[in-house]
Parts: structure tokens; sequence; C-alpha cells
């Protein structure tokens, strides 16, 4: 029996290829298309994964309270980790780190990477896997580095030994590698390419006292608990700990608390010092588009599958006058649907390994197929099952419910609620096209939008060049060279890139301020050329003296600060911070920096004439010269005082553009969608329509022997799907506003939406529409009427 | 007696009136009896015929077939005695296009669960018998009309049906090869089969041996 089932069925699909190849074409895109969304979704929910103790292993990030407000930030002060593990018994491990940038040099191979310094016991809380050396020993020399094997591979060479090797950090000190450890995935929240011990960090500074205060917080602190610790307990302990250290002062003191690993992708939005959510919301945003689409491709298989039932209508009824069973012909009809939906999820297998690649480079993940995984092999099979059983099922009814005396009559079954029930369907792919279609169009206006703001400095102009060897040092003889060079306008160096928040501080007080001990205010550390290399237009007084002793305690603010200081220009008012007046020599205009929405008013800065705490270099272009030619200019000179070391630079516009990663992303996302929900609205559109011309041949027939001409048939057709696509544009349009004007509001500064957006979308919709009805309704309209009135 | 049809009524509901497809039809078959219907266009011939091969239901009255009471029969055991006793044959023939003519005439075997080599076995005679071995590989798109009539009779008869209903066999042959399948339901009958024909044809009707007239769904 089975075989014969098999037999008719691929028969069957051999028979009409056209309508078959769509149908499994259809279903092979939205198989694949859910498969790469559930791939990303797994990924992100795997984050953090690769650690063994995923029970046990907490993040101690910080809630500190200004103006009333709680902020958490993910920074605690360096004495925390070593106090936590002593005094609470179930913190059985603990580790202060801090991350930056280094330059590694061996010999004359020199490359920058980040990341981390690091108490030994760091290496037992992730548990990480040693390929070289010896765990238990790695950090316990003050002169130890520990490379993962892909820094190791680009420092060395690949496949040497390199135990026991020299490595130069900073152009500096001499360090020994005591360990190799495995490459960490990509899906990892806190990672790096090398770890130093802790002791080691400030090497080279004079004084790094602050580092082991409890009032400063710099850097990030991991702890492991005991396997059977109650957590609510040991939080409690953690959340008094920074309290008890800290005596007096007027303010709310800052809470240390525990955030578990395993919420550490996924969970991390924080508002008044509690989660509120973060990634996972966008996660479950997408798995739920996933969900959403493989029920349109489904949806759409079984419709197309049952618009050609009609003619097997004949079939059915023999086969029941021949004694087959309802039972019998609804196997039938679902081997048919299960043996496509096999073909469509073969053929996703080759779609999803030819665009892996580009969309692993899309999303920025390095996502694999991975198809002997028990669990992705069975989610292929259930997917596979799903759609061949939902699509079988609905046309083996459907169609098993005729009464073979009517149907071999050639009576047709006046089927009006499986019209309603496709027409519903064509009208909810059309919307979801539309929706995504206007929500592409909006997000790339406000990406844009952002891109183009003004942010109050020449960013367009700047080159950001990390700072190492001597530059600091010789600062002042690379300025004059570059100068001499004429392929630069200016150069300066600070401590804090432009569009970083930096450091911050409160507890300071100025004339003319009230209750300023809760505001924050914003420091900077830069060279006198500063201002007019990044291009803040000082619009009172002037800027910092070549000579900086001159300027030991004069600063220059922002106008936002200048604006708490009350009435009166704030020229020569003071500023008290850490017990030092320092004097107001000049107001710059506000510039954005933190959140590129915000909605333009930046808290209070204030910079200070260091030079020598740099750690950037500007470089302000000249337009008029090429700008290959100003690099290899610059490149020129900086290896002149520098010769050991690379020369990295980034625009600062790309560093701009580069926060606007994620909406960029939605955006593209949106745009693929819309693409996808269109092909798959068409092809529910296609089979809709090749269903009623089928049903209607007679009735056309008819109407072509009384008189009607080509084109008004063609109309008669298209009439009624318009209709269709018209009634989706009214559903979509209110739907897509909202879900935009919501999108938009999180965002301080934003775009209007356009009327004009909805029309292009409507247009788009309709045109295309038309287009792949008329395919149907032309072939209708041009057929022999005699072929359709010929008696049975 | 191979079956009874006591006052038997059929009606569909149009707007409000009542109009009648059968109207107290009595009729008695028979086994071994060869019977013609015949009467214009929309006298009830089919629907006569689909309820006798219980294909369709009626509204009132009274059907007898081999002692069943076929009208208080459920619809899974009516199907297995249509099955089992009753072959059809149709004025288009109806063979199913995408299987050969071997695969056609096995078709009702398979439904009644016969083992593969005997239905392959059970094929090859009924081929043989019709002359028709040459064309078992062949789709029902590649033979002539009267070749297609044939199989479908073949098809009809391959499980030893007691009763072969046909409805115009001959409507959509022309005159040779019409003889040609009424000699066939001839022979057939002397060989015991029962046979109800519908027709048009005089001359059709005349190879059975009564004939019963229809005219707006009543026996006249």
């Amino acid at each position: 029996m089975l075989k014969n089932y098999l037999k008719i069925a691929w028969r069957n699909i051999w028979k009409s290829k056209g309508y078959s190849f769509l149908n499994i074409f259809g279903l092979a895109i939205g198989i694949t298309c859910v498969i790469l969304i559930l791939l990303w979704v797994e990924d992100e929910v795997n984050f953090d994964n690769v650690f063994p103790k995923q029970d046990l292993v907490y993040y101690v990030p910080t809630n500190q309270t200004f103006e009333g407000e709680v902020y958490t930030f993910y920074s605690t002060p360096g004495p925390l980790a070593k106090d936590l593990k002593d005094e609470i018994p179930e913190i059985t491990r603990a580790a202060t780190t801090w991350s930056g940038e280094i330059l590694l040099k061996d010999g004359d191979t020199g490359i920058n990477r980040r990341g981390t310094y690091v108490d030994p016991d760091f290496l037992d809380i992730f548990s990480l896997p040693f390929l070289e050396g010896d765990a238990q020993t790695a950090l316990n020399r003050p002169d130890a580095i520990v490379l993962t094997k892909k820094t190791s591979n680009a420092l060395f060479g690949e496949n040497s030994n390199a135990l026991n090797r020299m490595v130069q950090i900073n152009g500096k000190h001499n360090f020994t590698v005591t360990g190799i450890v495995q490459d960490l995935p990509q899906n990892v929240t806190f990672g790096f390419e090398w770890l130093l011990p802790i002791k080691s960090f400030g090497l080279g500074e004079d004084d790094i006292s602050w580092a082991k205060e409890y009032g400063n917080n710099f850097a990030d602190t991991f702890v492991e608990l005991a396997p059977d610790s109650d957590f609510e307990t040991v939080d409690t302990k953690v959340r008094a700990m920074i309290p008890s250290k800290m005596s007096g002062g007027n303010e709310t003191p800052n809470q240390a608390f525990l955030h578990s690993i395993k919420d550490w992708h996924l969970r991390s939005d924080f508002s008044e010092g509690k989660i509120v959510g973060g990634q996972i919301t966008f996660v479950r945003l997408v798995a739920f588009i996933a969900l959403i689409i493989l029920l349109i491709a489904c949806i759409n298989f079984m419709n197309l599958a049952t618009a050609r039932s009609e003619k097997r209508a004949n079939e059915v009824g023999v086969r029941k006058v021949l004694g087959s069973s309802k039972k019998g012909l609804v196997y039938q009809f679902m081997v048919e649907a299960l043996i496509m939906a096999s073909i469509s999820a073969l053929l996703s297998i080759v779609l999803l390994l030819l665009l892996l690649p580009s969309f692993n480079i899309l999303v920025e993940k390095q996502i694999e197929l991975q198809l002997w995984d028990s669990i992705h092999i069975l989610s292929l099979l259930g997917i596979t099952l799903l759609c061949g059983l939902l699509a079988g099922w609905y046309p083996a009814l459907y169609l098993s419910s005729f009464r073979p005396a009517q149907v071999l009559k050639g009576v047709r079954r006046k089927q009006g609620s499986a019209t309603i029930i496709r027409k519903g369907l064509v009208i909810t792919q059309f919307v979801v096209s539309l929706v995504l279609i206007i929500s592409s169009i909006i997000v790339y206006q406000q990406v844009q939008h952002v891109r183009a703001r003004n942010v109050g400095y020449e960013k367009g102009k700047l080159i950001n060049i990390s700072v190492n060897g001597n530059m600091i040092e010789k600062f002042n003889s690379i300025k004059d060279d570059m100068i001499a060079s004429g392929t630069i306008e200016d150069i300066a160096l600070t401590n804090t890139t432009m569009l970083s928040s930096g450091n911050n501080g409160a507890g300071l007080s100025w004339q003319g301020g009230m209750d300023t001990d809760d505001v924050l205010v914003r420091f900077r550390y830069v060279s006198p050329s500063f201002f007019n290399t990044v291009g803040l237009e000082i619009l009172e007084g002037h800027g910092f003296n070549e000579n900086i002793s001159v300027d030991s305690t004069n600063i220059l603010i922002t106008q936002s600060f200048a604006e708490l200081m009350g009435s009166g220009s704030a020229i020569g008012k003071t500023v008290m911070r850490n017990d030092i007046n320092y004097n107001v020599i000049g107001v710059v205009n506000d510039y954005l920096y933190g959140d590129m929405y915000g909605n333009g008013k930046t808290g209070p800065v204030m910079f200070y004439n260091e030079p020598d705490y740099g750690n950037t270099l500007y470089v302000k272009l000249d337009p008029e010269v090429s700008t290959t030619e100003t690099l290899n200019s610059i490149e020129g000179i900086l290896k002149e005082y520098n010769p050991g070391f690379p020369f990295e630079y980034r625009f600062e516009n790309d560093l701009f553009n580069a926060r606007f990663k994620t909406e960029v992303l939605v955006g593209e996302l949106s745009r693929i969608f819309s693409i996808l929900a269109i092909i798959i609205s068409c092809l529910g559109l296609f089979g809709l329509a090749a269903y009623t011309s089928e049903q209607r041949s007679k009735e056309i027939g008819v109407r072509k022997v009384l008189g009607s001409s080509i084109s008004g048939i063609i109309q008669l057709l298209t009439k009624d799907f318009m209709r269709l696509v018209f009634v989706a544009i009214l559903i979509a349009i209110p739907m897509a506003w909202w879900v935009m004007q919501n999108w938009l509001e999180s965002f301080a500064y934003r775009i209007e939406i356009n009327w004009w957006v909805f029309l292009i979308a409507g247009i788009a919709a309709v045109s295309i529409a038309l287009l792949t009805v008329s395919f149907q309704a032309i072939k209708a309209a041009i057929a022999n009427p005699v072929n359709s009135l010929r008696s049975e | 007696m191979l079956l009874k049809l006591n006052n038997i009524f059929k009606w569909v509901q149009s707007g409000g009136q009542r109009i009648f497809l059968l109207k107290d039809i009595n009729l008695e078959l028979e086994e071994g009896e060869f019977i013609s219907v015949m009467g214009p266009s929309g006298s009830g011939k089919s629907t006569l015929l689909n309820v006798i091969g219980m294909l369709d239901d009626f509204d009132e009255g009274e059907y007898h077939f081999l002692d069943e009471s076929v009208h208080t029969l459920k619809e899974k055991h009516r199907a297995k005695l249509y099955k089992q006793y009753i072959g059809f044959v149709f004025q288009s023939y109806h063979l199913l296009d995408d299987l050969t003519v071997r695969e056609n005439l096995e078709m009702p075997l398979l439904y009644k669960n016969y083992g593969s080599s005997e239905r392959k076995a059970m094929a090859a005679d009924m081929l043989d018998r019709f002359n028709i071995v040459g064309k078992k590989d062949l789709f029902p798109v590649q033979l002539s009309g009267g070749q297609q009539q044939l199989v479908g009779v073949a098809r009809a008869l391959i499980s030893n049906p007691k009763l072969i209903l046909a409805d115009e066999p001959t409507g959509n042959l022309n005159s040779k090869q019409s003889e040609e399948i009424m000699e066939l339901f001839k022979q057939l009958n002397t060989e015991g089969v029962t046979i109800i024909q519908v027709t048009h044809s005089e001359k059709n009707a005349a190879y059975g041996r009564r004939i019963i007239h229809l005219l707006d769904g009543r026996r006249v």
C-alpha cells in the first residue's frame, strides 16, 4: 500500500513540475529562514556556556546613587574581591580584574591586543583549559603572561613552542609566557587575548594606591560560590560589604551585588539597580518572528497544495468507488505532502550551506551548521514532519470528504468556508509584508537621521590613534614634525575618546551651584591643542597655555556646566574638587558623547591641561590633502619615533558609525525579511489566483462566449485580489505606525514618521500583487472557452 | 433475490420547494438478470444507479441487498458491502491517468488488501481474458476510447462482483466499439454476472432481458 502511495505521490509531483517546484522552493525558503534564525538564537542563548560552572560564577556590579537615581556600573573597588573571599565563607574564589589594550612585542613583531589583568583565581573560576603550561602556577610569578593560542600564533608564528619565551609589554617591560590557553569561542561576554597577573597592573606608574582604596571604582570583580550556598544569603552579605568599608559621607553608599553568568548576555539592562531585561527581549522577538515565518511558509504550502485540488477530485471519487476508505485517502495525501516537505528540507540544507557564511558576516557571529548535533537533526526532522502533516492534513480532509457520486458527475462543491480561509491567509501575509516594508524604510530613515546629527565637533576630519611607545614624551616634537609635513591641520592628546562617556565623579562644588554633591561631572585630561584639533569652539574666555604649569589649577568647562553656575559669565568662577580650587578660564560648546540617541543635554564636562595622561592621539586631517598621502606621512613620522610599534589608526567617523551597529542590523534584517515576506506572500497569492481561475474557468468560458473582451476578464479576476491587498494595506498601516512609533520612542533623538512612507509601501505592495495575479488572469482570459464548456 | 427496492424516495430542497429525484421507486432483481434502465435526461437514471450502488443515499424507503437492509447500515458497513459485491462501469471510464493499465486493474484488489503477487496474478488473468496483455504498461491517455472502456470493464470485474452497474457504458464510443462492449456484457451475463445498465440507445437496451422506463423520477 505504501509503495502505491509513494508511486502515485511521485508521479503527481512530477506531472505538475512547475507548481511542485514553486511549492517546494517556497517551503525550502521558509525552512532555511527559520533555521538561520534559530541558529542565531541558539548562539545567543549559549553565550558564556563554554564555562562549566554555570551555577556558581557571578560578576559583581555596583549600584551607585546620583541625584536620587540609581545607576548600575560594571566597576568595583580594587580591594573588594579579596575582602569578599576572606569575609564571606560561601565565596570560595574571587578575582579582581582589569581589561585593557596593550602592545605585545617579540623582536620585530608587534601586535595590539585586548586582554585582562587577573587574580590567579580567575583561571579556576572559568576553568580555562591550558594547552601548554600549568593552570595552578601560571600566574604566580609577577612577570608571567598567559596567551590564547590565536595570540601566540600571531606573535610567535604557528606551531612554535611559546612556553617560556619572552614578550615585551608596551615597549617597556619583559614578561615570560607561562601558559597557552584554548581560544575562547566568539559568544563570550568577557573575552580576552592575554592574561597578566593583577599584581603587575600599574607597572611603571608611581602611585597606584588609588587602586587599593574603596572610594575608587575601576575593576571588574568575579566570584565563585560554593555549590550548596543560598543565593539570597550570599547576595545580602555582598551588598553589605562596601557600606561596611566606607565610613560617613552624606551620599548613599554604593552597593555591590551578584550577577549570574547565566544572565550576563541576555539580562543585563538595569534600572534603579534591578534587572529589567536586556538582550533577551530582542532574542525572544526574533524567535517569535521565526515562528511566524514558519507558520506562513507552512500555510502557503498547504494553500498551493489545495489549489490544485479540483484536478484531484475526480481521482478521489474513483478511488472511493473502487473501495478506498476515507482514511486511506487521507494517508495518500499525507504521504504526498511529506514527500514534498522532505525534498524541501533537503533543499534547505543546501541553501543553508550556501548562505551561512554571508549570514555570519551579517550578524558577526561564527555559527556552524553542525548537522550531526542531535538537537539540530531533531529540529529539522520535527519541522519537516510538522510542515508535511500541517500541509497534508487540510487537503487530505478536504478532498476525502467529497461524495463520489457528485464528484464523478462533475458537480463542483461550493467551497465557501475554504475560500474565506484562503483569502484571510493572503491578507495576513500581505499585512506582514507591508509592516516589514514600512519598518525597514523607517528604521533606515532613523539611522540616517542620527548619523547625520551634529555632534558638536568635527568628527569627519579626525583620525584616532592609540598612544603607545614614547608618543607622550615626544609629543611636542611629533606635533611639530607633523604640522611641518603640511598634511594635517593639528594634533592633540586626550585621555578619553570623543565618543566615550569617560571618567566621572561627584562630590564637587562650585560657585553659584547648590546641591552640587550629587551631580555627576565628567573629566577630560587633554593637551592645549585639543580644542582646535577636535573642533570644539571656545565660546567665552580662552584655551590652555602651551606651558602647562601655567594651567595647573585652570580648567575649561562645557556650556551646560556654565549654566549650572547661575547667572553671569562663568569665566573666573571656581570649582572645587578634592579640596583644590580650579579657575574657569574658558567655556566650550556642549558635544555629544555616550548615548548617541540622547537628547543633546549631555552632563557637565571639565577639561584639565594634562597631556601626560593621554591615551589617544587625535589628528585633524587637512581636507586639501589626499587621505592616503596624509596616512603615509603620519605613519612615517610615528615610525621614526617608535620604530618597533605597529601603526594602527581608526577614523573617528567609523567609530561613530559603529555605535549604530544594532540599529543598522535591525534595518538590514527588516529589509531582508520584508523581501522574504513579499516572496512568500506572492507565492500565496499565486496559489490563490491559480485556484480561483480554475474554479471559475467555466464562468470565464461563458462570459467570453457572451461577448466579454479579454481585458474585461482580466479586470474581473484581478479586481477581487486587489481588494484583498487594499484590506491588507488598511490593516497594516496603523499596525506599522504603532510598532514604529514605539520603537522610535526609545530614542530621544528621532525622526517623525512621514505619511509618504505608507504611500510608497502601499504602491509597492499593489504593483507586486498585480504582477503576480496578472499571470494567472491572462492565462485564464486567453483560454479557449470551448475547452472549459465541454460537457462531461 | 439479489436486491429489492421498496418505495424509494429521494429529493432535494430548493428554496422551500421539494424537488424529487426519485419518486416511489419499487424494484426487484434476481441474480443473473440483465436489465436496462431507460429514460430522457433528468429522469433519474443515474441517480437510481448510484442509490443501488450505495454511492448515494435516499430519503425514504427501504433497500435490501442480499438480505441486508442497506438503509439501516452504517457508512463503513455499506462501503464493505458494495466493495465486495458491486462493480461500476462509467461513461467516461474514470481510469486513473497516472497509473498504467495493469495498476488501474489492480486498484480494487489493493483496497481489498490482496497481497502483491496475488494482485499481479489476478491482473494478468484479466489482461489475458480481454486480450490486452500488450497494453499493460501503457497509460490511459495512450489508449483509444474503446480500449479504455475495456479496461474499465475489466477493472469492474477483477474482484468477481455479483453485480455490475454500468452508467451509459457506450456513451463515448463509436458504433463498432459499442457493439464490442455490449457483446462482452452479454457474454458476462451468460457466465452468471448480474448487470444493470443505464442507456439512451434502444439498440443497447435490447441486450437486456427487461427494460425499465423512468420519467421524472418515477417508474412508468
